[in-house]
């Protein structure tokens, strides 16, 4: 069995950088000296993901507002819309509001990836992105275009992008979907996510591609999941029951969410190995991709790092068998 | 409790800070503005104790301790609302700095593990229940002797729910006394676990004290309720357990939450007497935001509603018109009109003191419009 751990969302700031981000806004602090602040920390995580065996590295994304606002200040037909809560959590995100078919905008999200920023080189970093059906569902469309007509115009932009970062040399891309759990598409919905993802896997062929889903079981999405064509599909294991999955050949690599980023508890690396093992079995997987279930930016920097430790544990209880 | 007078009208929340509270509690030497608006609303409201007649707290040169400027800001708050004719009133919740950290400091088995993001440069402190939940000593009690003792119109004091104090904690001492995977239903089970504990043992006898030193209306805070509908049981169980026993009129408050899932399973908080919900931020032209309260006739819930009648996130002032129609409509779905109290959907806290004010003063002439057509049907 092939294991590997990654992070697979975003990082919480630093209580330094939190301090630094609000004096800022409070005009007591200069964005030059923020800006530095934000890039130490940004080392910081990738060091910590370097030094606990996690590949590719991420460097938390730590300057991205939320996983949409990149987008939604840079691409054309869109702006900033309203505080929106992600999903069943305390915490927020600005809604993107489309008011005509989006552009893509050349150049715009790749400067704020590990590889521009100076916080790890590109070949060696993981870009993280919204998945196209997530995106088109949490938007404000006010295009005129049908939901499932966005999906595949997001889709085909987002694949034109992954050309563009896997020209910069870019080779692991992950897309997250938590929609796809919440509220898993069927009929034309999941023919428009099957289109999008199929542009996508030809965007960068050789490049890694990894859906993760989270926030939800994601048991009844699995048929449309094992179509998508990707290297690893991801499951949060604190929303699906690992004894409830049914006997599938998924067909691509299986991230396993296994630290639970809702609470400050640690998980025991045994307890996530056996938990590990029953699902990889279940879904005919024999490679594993160990990682946080959900957004560890749901916890403060301390416990975050903290349960980050787990998973090399937990890739190690797995790789030796365990109990 | 008495019920004044038909549609009666209440604040639900705090308001804005004065510059001259948030200057004069720094310690720092008022700025021109901040004197100016001292003056202008201590000019309306005669908030200002005698010893500094017409003047901002530390604006004469001698500092002000904090504690003072605090004391005045709570008699703003009072005068504010009164003098706008409001029926039920507090402080404007001028002593807290938020709904969370100030409870949960209070709680022994908590430990604060630092900042979450909420969204964009803006983060919250949050706690992880790291052992069984206590209570060091009630609070909220000098803030409330002190409104008891100066409020003129009956005092409402707001008090955060057992389920959201939990709910924006981590639980990992109630969820770690279980072996095995932490999956969603060990999850849920020791959540409820937390959200008890939390009622009973800091909630409770907050809540008593309160009751003690005077409190006869509560208001039970639940923002979190909204976030996990699936979880209302707990919000209802929570708030039962922390009103076991006591002798008060207490009442719920929830805003922005997708009501219909919350019920029936919140319908069984009991001792709740008032449900005070947000509707105007849904009503429109297109939406009759006031429908929703055929949910109350279907499950036969016959308690008080507190009707969210003032948009609390938007500038524009609704007319006494506005008002009354929505009364109205809220009178023909529930089909009587003695259950309704009258209040803005949430704390107007993001509006300015003079958009509050003119929401506010709308709010309480629309009431009285709604009530006149009750009194004399042909008006």
């Amino acid at each position: 069995m092939d294991v590997a751990a990654s992070l697979t969302g975003f990082f919480p700031r630093s209580e330094a950088l939190v301090q630094a981000t609000r004096d800022l806004d409070r005009g007591r602090a200069r964005p030059e000296a923020v800006e530095a602040l934000t890039r130490t920390a940004e080392a910081g995580v990738a060091d910590l993901e370097a030094k606990l065996g996690l590949a590719p590295v991420t460097a938390g994304y730590l300057r991205w507002a939320d996983l949409f606002r990149p987008f939604a200040e840079s691409w054309g037909g869109f702006h900033v819309g309203p505080v929106t809560r992600w999903f069943e959590t305390n915490t927020f995100f600005r809604q993107p509001i489309l008011e005509r078919p989006p552009e893509r905008s050349a150049g715009a999200i790749g400067r704020l990836l590990p590889g521009a920023t100076g916080a790890a080189p590109a070949a060696t970093a993981k870009v993280l992105l919204p998945g196209p059906y997530t995106f088109a569902g949490l938007l404000d469309n006010r295009s005129g275009e049908t939901s499932e007509a966005l999906v595949h115009r997001l889709g085909r932009l987002l694949a034109e992008e992954l050309r563009e970062l896997a020209g910069q040399g870019y080779r692991s891309f992950q897309f997250q979907e938590p929609l796809l759990v919440v509220r898993p598409p069927a009929g034309p919905a999941a023919e428009s996510v099957v289109a999008a993802y199929r542009a996508l896997a030809a965007a960068a062929p050789g490049a890694t591609t990894t859906v993760w889903t989270f926030f939800a079981d994601a048991t009844p999405a699995l048929p449309l999941l094992k179509r998508l064509g990707v290297s690893f599909v991801g499951i949060d294991l604190a929303e699906t029951d690992p004894a409830g999955l049914p006997h599938l050949e998924l067909g691509a690599g299986l991230g396993l969410g296994c630290v639970d980023p809702r609470t400050t508890l640690r998980e025991d690396p045994e307890t996530i190995a056996a938990v590990a093992r029953e699902a990889a079995e279940r879904l005919g997987a024999d490679r594993i991709l160990l990682g946080p279930g959900g957004p560890l930016d749901l916890l403060p920097a301390g416990p975050a790092g903290r349960k980050l430790a787990v998973l090399p544990l937990a890739r190690a209880a797995l790789l030796g068998g365990g109990r | 409790m008495t019920r004044p007078r038909l549609f009666p009208t209440q604040e639900i929340g705090s308001i804005a800070r004065p510059r001259w509270q948030l200057e004069g509690q720094r310690g720092a030497a008022l700025s021109p503005a901040a004197v100016e608006e001292f003056r202008r609303w201590n000019g309306k409201l005669g908030f200002a104790p005698p010893e500094a007649p017409g003047e901002a707290p530390g604006a004469a040169g001698a500092p002000v301790p904090a504690a003072t400027v605090r004391d005045w800001a709570a008699l703003f708050g009072l005068r504010y609302f009164e003098s706008l004719g409001l029926d039920r009133v507090y402080d404007g919740e001028a002593r807290r700095v938020e709904m969370y950290e100030a409870a949960v400091r209070q709680m022994r088995g908590f430990e604060f593990q630092g900042h979450v993001r909420s969204f964009d440069n803006k983060y919250y402190l949050k706690a992880a229940g790291t052992g069984p939940v206590g209570l060091d000593r009630p609070y909220h009690l000098e803030e409330f002797d002190f409104v008891r003792d100066h409020a003129r119109a009956e005092p409402k004091v707001p008090v955060t729910g057992a389920y959201t104090i939990a709910d924006w904690s981590y639980n990992e001492h109630y969820l770690g006394q279980r072996t095995g995977w932490k999956g969603r239903s060990v999850r849920r089970a020791a959540q409820r676990e937390f959200v008890v504990e939390v009622a009973r043992a800091a909630l409770r006898p907050t809540l008593r004290a309160l009751i003690d030193h005077g409190a006869r209306v509560i208001q039970i805070d639940e923002p979190a309720a909204g976030t996990h509908p699936d979880e209302a049981d707990l919000v209802a169980e929570g708030f039962n357990a922390a009103t076991e026993g006591l002798d008060a009129e207490f009442t719920m408050h929830i805003c922005f939450s997708e009501y219909r899932r919350l019920l029936p399973a919140l319908l069984e908080a009991k001792r709740c007497a008032q449900w005070t919900w947000e509707f105007a931020n849904r009503d429109g032209p297109d939406h009759d935001a006031y429908q929703l309260l055929e949910m109350f006739r279907e499950y036969g819930d016959r308690r008080a509603i507190g009707l969210g009648v003032l948009d609390v996130h938007r500038d524009l002032v609704e007319s006494p018109e506005v008002v009354e129609d929505r009364i109205l409509r809220a009178v023909r779905v529930l089909g009587d009109p003695e259950r309704l109290w009258i209040n803005p959907d949430c704390g107007l806290r993001t509006r300015s003191l003079d958009v509050a004010a003119q929401k506010l003063a709308h709010m309480v002439e629309g009431a009285r419009r709604a009530r006149a057509r009750f009194e004399r049907p042909d008006a």
